[in-house]
């Protein structure tokens, strides 16, 4: 397998597209955003849930992490993924449209929300959570091209089988993201379908 | 904005007469900001909220190629505009990257207020016809000179032509905007005069 260099601004760059993606998913209606498509499917909010719960186990780590690393000043900010991390991140990342590797979620990232019970102010919760998470990891990964990022690794979401550099941890949550926006993309077609 | 700023901004805009009114409005219009040295002044996939006028520093404008890598477009520089244009004038989220390679101060105007000033004075409408034909002038020699120059010829003109305050940013930005490895523009820095 090829190997893998992330940049900062690479990963800015999608970071923005999906953050301006979910801003014109904000404008749907509470219908499209709160129906799935199927009885054992997720909802659209739902699907924001799980990645603001992804996110959540991340974060503090993160700003842990930048909080105790140094300031340097440093011309490259390229950085090679080891195979094993290349690996894990690559299982996320959708090819194209496509999610390879179809996977059931662990208990502690389930959205669990009450469908019965959702209503609008809810719904802009999450959308509310969704932007203050992502956008502070826009923060970390500008904060992180200031900093030796080769010196502290965390423990990743799934337990320290794996543990990440941060930008790896950055790539590793941006191949997520992505991979729930192609199953927002989907979820939207079936609903197209079915109306 | 101290006076010394608005009189190099006051000279970007030549022939544009002013009332005294009209012009404390203008100079209104325009705020100080401030960058460090790699800070993204404008990241791709945001959208361009100013167009800017150069006080100090030196600029980039890049894309990112399929590999990640920076291919450097341009550069602004001290007296210079600034800014990703065509996303500041759509609305749209920016194919490209603005960064400072240098500590910048840049003056900024918004969408909003950068139109009206050609709805207030026609006088803008002259200021933008002798702007952009001169941008497109030097967009237009920039592609003669990469399709038609070997690697030697091209940095001996732009060298010839660059002003010294863009001779001490990264090498690797000059050879990229030259189209060159930074191997190449090392090389020629070393064997070639101009």
């Amino acid at each position: 397998m090829s190997s893998l260099v992330v940049t900062p601004e690479n990963q800015i760059q999608r970071l923005n597209s999906i953050l301006v993606r979910v801003e014109h998913l904000q404008k749907l209606d509470f219908q499209t955003l709160t129906t799935p498509p199927g009885p054992k499917s997720w909802n659209i909010v739902e699907v924001l849930t799980h990645l603001n719960i992804a996110y959540g186990l991340y974060r503090p780590k993160f700003d842990e992490v930048l909080e105790n690393t140094p300031n340097i000043q440093k011309e490259s900010n390229t950085f090679k993924v080891s195979a094993w991390q290349r690996m894990i991140i690559n299982m996320q990342r959708p090819k194209g449209t496509v999610r390879k590797w179809k996977m059931k979620t662990l208990k502690r990232f389930e959205p669990l929300l009450d469908t019965e019970t959702m209503n609008e102010g809810k719904v802009t919760a999450t959308f509310v959570h969704f932007f203050d998470s992502h956008l502070h990891l826009k923060d970390c990964i500008l904060k992180s091209r200031r900093k030796d990022v080769s010196k502290r690794k965390i423990s990743s979401a799934i337990g320290p089988i794996v543990k990440f550099y941060l930008p790896e941890a950055f790539e590793f949550l941006l191949c997520h993201l992505e991979r729930h926006m192609v199953q927002i993309d989907e979820i939207l077609k079936k609903q197209a379908v079915v109306s | 904005m101290d006076d010394e700023q608005y009189q190099k901004l006051k000279a970007f805009f030549p022939n544009i007469s002013f009332t005294e009114k009209e012009e404390s409005h203008f100079r209104s219009l325009w705020s100080i900001r401030s960058f460090s040295q790699y800070d993204l002044i404008t990241e791709a996939g945001s959208i361009e909220r100013y167009f800017y006028f150069v006080l100090e520093g030196v600029q980039a404008i890049y894309v990112l190629n399929e590999k990640g890598e920076k291919v450097v477009l341009g550069f602004s520089y001290s007296g210079s505009p600034s800014g990703v244009f065509d996303s500041f004038i759509g609305q749209q989220p920016s194919q490209t990257f603005l960064e400072a390679l240098k500590p910048s101060k840049m003056l900024a105007i918004t969408q909003t207020d950068y139109l009206s000033l050609f709805e207030k004075h026609s006088g803008f409408y002259v200021w933008g016809h002798d702007f952009f034909q001169n941008i497109l002038f030097g967009r237009l020699s920039r592609e003669v000179e990469l399709l038609t120059l070997a690697a030697e010829q091209r940095y001996k003109a732009f060298m010839q032509r660059c002003p010294d305050e863009l001779k001490v940013i990264p090498q690797k930005y000059l050879a990229s905007y030259l189209n060159m490895k930074p191997e190449t523009f090392s090389r020629l820095r070393r064997s070639v005069d101009y």
